[in-house]
């Protein structure tokens, strides 16, 4: 099954250590989260694994691994409408024209945004069409950095369950977000970060939270004490 | 694949932006050569200009005396042929040749024939042509105990200072495109960089980029052709040697605008930067005044630009009468130019991968 991994990777912009002897794993099929506070270096995890970035240190490994990747600011065309920058991008990534593009776009509901100039999409379409870009050649590997940005809630709880359908096929999804809440009933794996550093990435199941603590209390308790701010301990 | 692909998105892009479009390609080609119809006169100054002898019976002494006074209007130098000062004059090293004849010192001749070499396409050069021809005449009557006669001889067809200005305009379009279009097309879809890199490589970005633009280019290169045919210029615009030059031309400057562009990571620095490329090459390409007419420096600077030999293959691929072999040294030149462009190019996008 195909995986991506970082081995001690450190990667630093201006002197300062964006992350830093990162080890982390992402493949077998799983959901993963990549939780962290803002700035706690997510993204470039996110750039690494993709090959968007390069590291100062450590390796990137990348097998045979076919990687979708959606965007924290959508990335297309902005001046070409949604039907050209599918076609634009199925031929680019050699994604065969029918049935699965047609369900992409039925899944994210953007059949009625077709003609629409890109540049004209609200925020909550301009980032189903970002996603539906990821997911044109049926990634392995479906990387994801705020997907439920901009999203109303029903688009949220249809992505929710498309992205777990995707998943049941054999894909390994991770979302990198700073809301784990909404991800909680989903993940198989969660990875933690704060300040650069890993601070946990585990199974779900190993996760060991307090009596009735959710996941997200679990992560805000976590990244609290690690800034010494005092356990939220509700 | 990945260039069709891209490709075929530039088609959509153009779709989008034939407002635009129809301005760079169209309008703004029709409005400069509609333009050259309002420059008629011009007075050139220190034009280079080659001093030969007829026949090797002429001695140094006769050249040197004669280099000395046309000093007044040009700036002369002796070469020892005439047929390889024509040949320098057709590539526009010289504005004129003038020929000098033998025995014009010691008193044995008693007529004296000089003969001055212009090439019909340097229009700029053929009113001060004719001055400097009648003033020599003067000056040498003057000077000389034979009775002289100066002959002003026109090589090839001489041209209007409407035709003149055609491949000009066309070579203007090439800079206009190369460092400003461009790299503002670019910077336009910078946003989308990083899927574009997820899935197919910025090099091929660029490369799509370079293939769709100077396949554009052809656009007012017809268009210049048309309203030239219209406006009855003897000028040959779409004269293979000239479209393939101002192809090669657009090439390499294109992969220097794009370099900055990438560089400077399309930041609005990097279109700061390209404009300051564009009027630079304007004011040091010795586009439209042959470079004899520049102060030392400024001459100096515009025989290191490349642009400079881009303009006179052009002009004289579309309006003189020559054997393209003449300019076999630059073509390759400029064919090297465009290779080194080309891994700068390359460089700058390995530089993109490692620093982003």
């Amino acid at each position: 099954m195909a995986t991506i991994t970082l081995e001690d990777v450190t990667k630093a912009y201006g002197g300062v250590e964006a992350v830093r002897d990162a080890t982390l794993t992402v493949g077998g099929g799983q959901f993963h989260a990549l939780v962290g506070p803002n700035g706690s270096g997510k993204t470039t995890v996110l750039r690494l694994l993709l090959g968007l970035t390069r590291p100062d240190s450590g390796a990137v490994g990348r097998d045979d691994a076919v990687l979708g990747s959606g965007f924290q600011t959508p990335n297309f065309y902005r001046g070409l409408t949604v039907a050209e920058n599918l076609d634009v991008f199925a031929s680019l990534v050699g994604a065969p024209d029918g049935d699965w593009r047609e369900t992409i776009v039925d899944e994210l509901r953007l059949r009625r945004e077709m003609d629409r100039r890109a540049a004209d999409l609200s925020g909550g379409f301009a980032r189903k069409l970002d996603l539906a870009l990821a997911l044109l050649k049926q990634p392995d590997v479906l990387l994801l950095d705020e997907p439920l940005g901009a999203l109303d809630d029903v688009s949220k709880a249809r992505l929710l369950a498309f992205l777990e359908d995707y998943r049941s096929t054999g894909a390994t999804v991770l979302v990198s977000t700073h809301h784990l809440r909404e991800f909680e009933p989903h993940v198989d794996r969660v990875t933690m970060m704060h300040a650069g550093e890993i601070l946990l990435d585990s199974p779900r199941e190993a996760i060991e939270t307090r009596a009735e603590e959710s996941l997200h209390e679990f992560y805000v308790r976590t990244v609290s004490e690690r800034e010494g701010l005092g356990a939220a301990d509700d | 694949m990945a260039l069709r692909s891209l490709l075929k998105k530039e088609l959509h892009w153009s779709r989008h932006n034939v407002l635009a479009l129809l301005f760079v390609l169209l309008l703004l080609p029709a409005t400069l050569a509609g333009a050259s119809v309002a420059f008629q006169h011009v007075i050139p100054r220190d034009a280079p200009v080659a001093v030969t002898p007829q026949d090797p019976t002429v001695t140094g002494d006769d050249l040197t005396i004669i280099e000395g006074g046309v000093t007044l209007f040009s700036d002369p130098e002796v070469v020892d042929s005439t047929a390889e000062a024509r040949t320098m004059l057709g590539r526009e090293e010289y504005y004129a040749v003038l020929q000098v004849p033998p025995n014009i010192t010691d008193g044995s001749e008693t007529n004296a024939t000089f003969v001055l070499y212009v090439d019909g396409s340097i229009v700029p050069f053929t009113e001060a042509s004719k001055a400097i021809r009648n003033v020599m005449g003067f000056w040498l009557q003057r000077l000389l105990p034979a009775n002289t006669n100066v002959e002003r001889v026109v090589v090839g067809e001489p041209n209007t200072l409407s035709e003149f200005l055609v491949p000009i305009a066309l070579m203007g379009i090439v800079l206009l495109l190369a460092f400003t279009y461009v790299p503002y097309n670019l910077d336009k879809e910078s946003n989308v960089l990083d899927r574009l890199r997820v899935e197919s490589s910025l090099e091929s970005v660029v490369t799509a980029k370079l293939v769709y633009f100077a396949a554009l280019l052809v656009v007012p290169i017809l268009v210049v052709h048309g309203a030239a045919t219209y406006l009855g210029y003897q000028v040959a615009t779409l004269a293979p040697l000239g479209v393939a030059t101002l192809l090669l031309t657009f090439v390499y400057l294109t992969a220097i605008s794009t370099s900055v562009m990438i560089l400077t990571k399309f930041g609005t620095i990097g279109r700061f930067v390209n404009v300051i490329f564009l009027f630079s090459l304007l004011a040091f390409s010795g586009l439209a005044y042959p470079v004899g007419y520049f102060s030392p420096l400024r001459k100096a600077i515009v025989r290191l630009v490349p642009v400079h030999y881009s303009m006179i293959l052009t002009r004289s691929a579309m309006m003189k009468d020559l054997d393209p072999g003449v300019f076999a040294d630059w073509l390759v030149g400029l064919v090297g130019v465009t290779v080194v462009c080309l891994l700068v190019l390359k460089l700058s996008a390995v530089y993109y991968r490692r620093t982003i």
